[in-house]
């Protein structure tokens, strides 16, 4: 198997590293960094429970190889800081978005990137999030809470601006 | 104080929204990984093992057969046997099930384990197992239930002469009299599919070994964890204080992992074989082929009503396909047949159901266990008469539930726990009419108006369910040095909020603010008996533990009170985290715990601490009526679920949040289940749903908001609560099978998962 060296930024911290081609950049993250907040619900592709921004796109951790995002800047659910994450994270407790968990650091992920996108209809519309929300799993909640909490945290981004 | 009945924030979320969760894999750091060569043939006779390609693979420490385990036993026991009331009452029968650990003659559905490799990571331990060679003669494959009862099936257990795993059947009153005389008989045959739990954590074991002492430590996502120590003991010989076995946090269950799993034996037992410490993480693949999976039911279910619809008779024949082997067959039938009465008036019945060996894969208690696919037969049978007699489904159901009057009301019948069954309910005529306040029927105009491309259809379901089902649970509460509050109790959360809920409880009970108690993970190390979290009976049985041990904890404090300062026992009193007798210093908790430390006045005393078991006599009931809109796309048959609403009678909500909480993921399980969800099989008994795109779980499209209405009808135990874990899920099916039917006017869903290609056809023939 070849090894490849890759640099990246990870939750703004530089890294340099060697990895074998097939490695996947979950477990990348979870193995060799630590960074067990992203979650592996199917491996393949379909839950979004692995979900992190490249390059501030969201993208499938266990469908892509670390030697893939080679120069590219990582966020995981551990690197989501500030005043919309703490909004976000918030309101997900409020609402009871979450039960197991398992499934939460891929919401706020997808989510992040749902309320970031200047594309998205202001305010939010509950069909909208359900629709960016659909190729999340969550095996908990039936979605309620986590819908009415990314409306919630969004609802306090318009007010504020 | 009044912390029980509030919707205290969850302590849990901080960090699961941090992703700092310590979920299975989330450990495995320094562990040796395990790979499960399966079989994947659904019946075989194994003929030889090759293994040594694996073995010599770079990073392989080891490669296992089931010859060189040394297994004591090479199965897992029966969880669960009915009392001897309920198995006389129902003639209730049940066969000596030893489907193998790690097979060592025999395959018996794909997915079943015939090796297990052990490497450095995860990758090599991959790349190893697919070296190992196995050689297979297969046997005829039986994947219907109706097959496996022909008379020249294949027996597919060789200690046994059938294919039947258990059968029970009871009657009371004279169905065959009241069927003669009956205005309006139905006779109709129902199937729920097969689906289940399907966690978005898969399972996963970890097991450390302390080389000083030889003792194991096992992590495993589990909802039972001492039951799993019983299985590996037995399994192994070990004694239970050379195995320890612990939860982290779990990322789902709903009773799939309330099974006690070959790989939570053989993990351990590859530990001591290998001196290393090992893990297995699940991957989706082998969850959707070798976890439990649940339902897979047939019913043969004739209903007999008079002229104004009221209930004559009921007769239920079932079938339950429990693939390769189920530990809890006897509870699934058991629930089944007791649930199939339902909160109503029945006045004479006769039941009988089998549970059926067959080369699917093994099957659990997957929430409700029997009580919702009882619920849809028993549901349906009434919309089916309803139609005939011309009366609505909410009139024929009014017509039949139990009401104020008739509580408490006796059923002629043992339950699981051999104590005669009495429905402590309050008034389950007007849980429905609770329900159709939050839906009434006229919301299908409104539905119409605003999706006229849709055929709009409204449709109730009503459910009664045991909960809170014996015969303990164990609590323990101990006092820490700092004089913080610790509680453990043997029933593990699986993302239910017991951190936060049993914390509200204890810190009840004590009359402490939340912030001096902390609910520590179960360990079956620091927690000797326990039984855990399924069939609703966490808040029930390990609620009211606590708050037994809350009260003996106070008794221990007095006395150590007293025995420090000399006062008399009968003086000293308690109120919210002081103790006090005339003539002494007032002290707290902590100066309470300090008293043991060197140089003060009860040195050498043990930390405090109480330790209980609560027993409860039976069961309690929960009621509930489920209704909804459904919209059917009459082009394609699809269906989707546009409103719905559940009522229930609860008891006391410890959390309120957490309680809704579970009725929503409980409505989005039924969904799922009633519309997309199944494990498929082919005829060669292979397993066809092995990925989530192919078996379908309800995404944030396909499941509704969900209106709550909550009667708190409190029942007969220190807390008052009920069970509600199940209470979203029970009715769906039958709700959302009668909202069809009336959108389209033409159907009558006998079948679940409902398939947009049946409801096409039939809309079509008209
Ligand atoms: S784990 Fe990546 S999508 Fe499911
Ligand atoms: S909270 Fe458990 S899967 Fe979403």
């Amino acid at each position: 198997m070849t090894d490849h060296v890759i640099r990246l930024a990870v939750n703004d911290k530089q890294i340099e590293a060697t990895v074998p081609a097939r490695l996947t950049l979950a477990d990348f993250l979870r193995d060799r960094l630590g960074l067990t907040g992203t979650h592996l619900g199917c491996e393949h592709g379909v839950c979004g429970a692995c979900t992190v921004l490249v390059d501030e796109r969201s993208v499938r951790a266990c469908i892509t190889l670390a030697v893939q995002v080679d120069g590219c800047s990582i966020t995981t659910v551990e690197g989501l800081t500030g005043p919309l994450a703490d909004r976000l994270r918030a309101a997900f407790s409020r609402r009871h978005g979450l039960q197991c968990g398992f499934c939460t650091p891929g919401f706020l992920v997808t989510a992040t990137e749902m309320i970031q996108n200047d594309s998205r209809p202001k305010p939010l519309t509950a069909d909208y999030v359900r629709e960016t929300l659909s190729g999340n799993t969550c095996r908990c909640t039936g979605y309620q809470g986590i819908v009415q909490a990314v409306l919630d945290a969004e609802a306090h981004d318009h007010i504020t601006g | 104080m009044t912390l029980i009945g509030t919707s205290v924030p969850r302590r849990e979320d901080e960090r699961l929204l941090a992703g700092k969760g310590s979920f299975l894999a989330d450990q495995a750091q320094g562990a040796y990984h395990v790979m499960f060569v399966r079989s994947d043939i659904a019946h075989g006779e194994l003929r030889h093992i090759d293994v040594s390609a694996a073995q010599d693979m770079p990073g392989v420490v080891g490669v296992f057969t089931a010859d060189q385990l040394g297994l004591r036993d090479n199965y897992i026991a029966p969880l669960h046997e009915p009392h001897p009331e309920f198995v006389a009452a129902t003639a209730f029968a049940m066969a000596d099930q030893r489907l193998a650990l790690m097979a060592d003659r025999r395959v018996h559905y794909v997915g079943q384990i015939v090796a297990a490799v052990v490497a450095s990571d995860r990758y090599l331990a991959e790349d190893a197992a697919e070296l190992v060679n196995v050689g297979y003669a297969a046997l005829p494959v039986v994947v219907e239930m109706e097959d496996a009862l022909d008379a020249d099936a294949p027996v597919l257990h060789e200690q046994l002469s059938s294919n039947e795993a258990a059968s029970l059947s009871y009657t009371f009153g004279d169905p065959d009299s009241a069927r003669a005389q009956a205005a309006v008989t139905v006779a109709e045959t129902y199937r729920i599919g097969r689906h289940g739990a399907v966690p978005l954590e898969c399972r996963g074991v970890l097991t450390r070994i302390d080389h000083r002492t030889g003792e194991v430590d096992v992590w495993t996502s589990t909802q039972i964890p001492h039951m799993v120590r019983r299985g590996i003991c037995a399994a192994t010989g070990w004694t239970t204080d050379a195995v320890r076995v612990h939860v982290p946090d779990v990322g789902g269950g709903f009773g799939t992992k309330a099974n006690v799993y070959p790989e939570e034996v053989l993990v351990p037992l590859l530990a001591r074989l290998t001196g290393r410490d090992v893990v297995w993480v699940e991957d989706r693949h082998e969850h959707l082929t070798a976890a439990a999976q649940g339902r897979d039911q047939v019913h043969r279910c004739v209903l007999s009503v008079d002229a104004d619809g009221r209930i004559l008779a009921l007769e239920d024949d079932f079938l339950v396909n429990i693939g390769a082997g189920s530990l809890w067959v006897a509870g699934i039938i058991a629930n089944t047949a007791i649930h199939i009465l339902g909160p109503y008036r029945v006045p004479a019945a006769r039941v009988s159901g089998k549970g059926i060996f067959t080369n699917k894969a093994i099957v659990a208690q997957y929430r409700g266990a029997g009580r919702p696919e009882a619920s849809f037969v028993l549901e349906r049978s009434l919309d089916a008469a309803a139609r005939r007699l011309g009366l609505t489904n909410v009139e024929i159901r009014r017509r039949n539930l139990l009401t104020a009057q008739d509580m408490p009301y006796p059923q002629p019948l043992p339950y699981r726990d051999g104590v005669p069954i009495v429905y402590d309910g309050g008034d389950y005529r007007a849980c429905l009419d609770a329900a159709l306040e939050l839906l009434p029927t006229s919301v299908v105009a409104q539905e119409q108006a605003a999706h006229p491309e849709l055929l709009i259809g409204h449709g109730v379901g009503c459910y009664l369910e045991a909960t809170g089902r014996g015969p303990y649970e164990a609590a323990k509460i101990s006092v820490t040095p700092q004089g913080r509050i610790e509680v453990m109790t043997g029933a593990a959360s699986a993302g239910q909020g017991h951190e936060t809920s049993f914390a509200q409880v204890a810190a009840q009970s004590l009359g402490l603010p939340m912030e001096a108690v902390r609910v520590l993970p179960t360990d079956t190390g620091s927690l000797a008996h326990g039984i855990g979290s399924f069939g609703s009976r966490s808040a029930v049985l390990a609620g009211n533990a606590i708050a037994q041990t809350a009260a003996l904890l106070v008794d221990n404090g007095r006395r150590r009170f007293a025995q420090a300062t000399g006062a008399d026992l009968a003086e000293v009193g308690y109120r919210e985290g002081i103790f006090q007798a005339p003539g002494r210093d007032p002290v707290g908790w902590r100066e309470l715990a300090q008293l043991g430390a060197p140089g003060k006045a009860l040195e050498g005393e043990p930390p405090l601490y109480a330790a209980s078991m609560y027993r409860c006599d039976t069961v309690t009931w929960t009621m509930g009526a489920h209704a909804t809109v459904v919209g059917v796309h009459p082009g394609t048959g699809i269906v989707r679920v546009l409103r719905y609403a559940v009522a229930h009678e609860g008891g006391v909500e410890i959390n309120p949040l957490v309680v809704e909480g579970q009725v929503l993921g409980g409505v989005a399980q039924g969904v799922g289940g009633t519309l997309y969800e199944e494990f498929r099989y082919g005829a060669d008994g292979s397993p066809r749903s092995t990925t989530f795109a192919e078996y379908g779980l309800p995404g944030s499209n396909e499941v509704p908001e969900v209106l709550i209405r909550h009667l708190g009808v409190p029942t007969d135990n220190p807390l008052g609560v009920r069970g509600a874990g199940e209470s979203g899920t029970i009715a769906v099916a039958a709700a959302v099978a009668a909202a069809i039917d009336a959108a389209t006017g033409c159907t009558h869903v006998t079948a679940t998962p409902i398939a947009p290609r049946t409801i096409k056809t039939a809309l079509e023939a008209t």
